[in-house]
């Protein structure tokens, strides 16, 4: 009996969200020849409501990214290259050819980033953050797609109950007010690279290609255009 | 909620809360200070950002980990800006030293090391 649901669950599982492994879903990331050492981060490109989104984004990009393996060229720095060509937001960024990052900043590849959402919903009792996100990640040298994730999540941010009513509408007005983002975007670009191989500075670099992640159409709908 | 006090605490207590991320990183206040200086550049935040690099540095060489990538480049690149230009090629060495993989970019910044000077 319990095999038989067991076997209910895989298939149910299997049916609604798409199972790989690391390996299958991005091969480039373990091939020799296409697996990038270095990123070059392109500002956030923000379609999102929320004006300060881009900065939480860039602001928590690099820990995530670096601590997988990478070598992230510093985003503050090249952001200032950016400014300094006229280059402000991602959006003009993504029209530069990605042969250039190799010639000029000597990087393997190029994270482009979209936020889709940042709607925070304040509910009384109850507050939190829907964030929609895909990150792609792009070969310098022949432009091909090393790694992509999509996704949508809501990051509760009204902390835990005191067990009055009055006192708990009180505290989620005020932490909706002082509410520090920066770990929600954490927590955001965390479960993105997740699913993302290990790069040259991680000790389980190449070991992880047999892990399984779920994927659910991500990678899909990270590569549609935008709209 | 109780046991994060906890942890709090008994953290502050134990080691003065050098936290070591997932990838064998201490970044310090990393995100709070670069955040603050992308959302009001200027004099105060771009001081605590530089205080928080150099905090990462001494802190990783305490603790005898690597430096995160791209720190000993970006404080270079804020000595660069304020024309401390020999401690910002130091700065650049590290770098190079422990990321090879940055060299085509610092010598990038090199060759220009008057940062916004042309306006």
């Amino acid at each position: 009996m319990k095999l038989i649901s067991t076997i209910a669950l895989v298939f149910l599982i299997s049916a609604c969200a798409e199972v790989e492994t690391k390996g299958q879903a991005f091969p480039k990331m373990y091939s020799e020849t296409d697996k990038p050492v270095s990123i070059v981060v392109v500002p956030a490109i923000n379609n999102s409501t929320a004006a300060d989104a881009a900065n939480l984004v860039n602001s928590t990009l690099t820990i995530p990214f670096a601590d997988n393996g990478y070598y992230v060229l510093p985003v503050s720095i090249v952001s200032d290259i950016f400014r300094r060509e006229g280059l402000i937001e991602g959006s003009q960024i993504t029209g530069i050819p990605l042969s250039m990052f190799k010639t000029s900043f000597g990087a393997d590849s190029v994270l482009y980033i979209t936020i889709n959402k940042w709607d925070t919903n304040y509910i009384v009792l109850a507050a939190n953050v829907t964030v929609g996100m895909s990150y792609v990640l792009r070969s310098t040298t022949d432009s091909a797609v090393l790694w992509s994730y999509d996704q949508e999540i809501v990051v509760d941010t009204s902390g835990d109950s005191t067990g009055f009513l009055l006192a708990d509408i009180i505290k989620t007005a005020v932490t909706t007010a002082m509410t520090d983002y920066i770990p929600i975007a954490r927590q955001v670009n965390a479960t993105a690279v997740a699913t993302m191989p290990y790069g040259k500075y991680h000790p389980l670099n190449n070991t992880d290609a047999g892990a399984k992640v779920v994927l659910k159409k991500s990678k899909e709908k990270a590569l549609a255009p935008a709209g | 909620m109780k046991i994060k006090v906890l942890a709090v605490i008994l953290c502050i207590g134990l080691v003065g809360c050098t936290t070591v991320s997932p990838g064998g990183y201490y970044w310090g206040k990393y995100s709070y200070t670069y955040h603050d200086l992308l959302k009001n550049p200027g004099e105060t935040t771009r001081a605590a950002h530089e205080a928080t690099l150099k905090d990462i540095i001494t802190k990783s060489k305490e603790k005898d980990l690597r430096t995160p990538p791209g720190i000993h480049a970006e404080l270079g690149n804020l000595l660069s800006d304020a024309d401390k230009n020999d401690e910002a090629v130091a700065q650049y060495q590290a770098e190079r030293d422990l990321y090879p993989e940055s060299a085509i970019f610092l010598q990038r910044l090199l060759v220009k090391p008057k940062t916004g000077a042309e306006e």
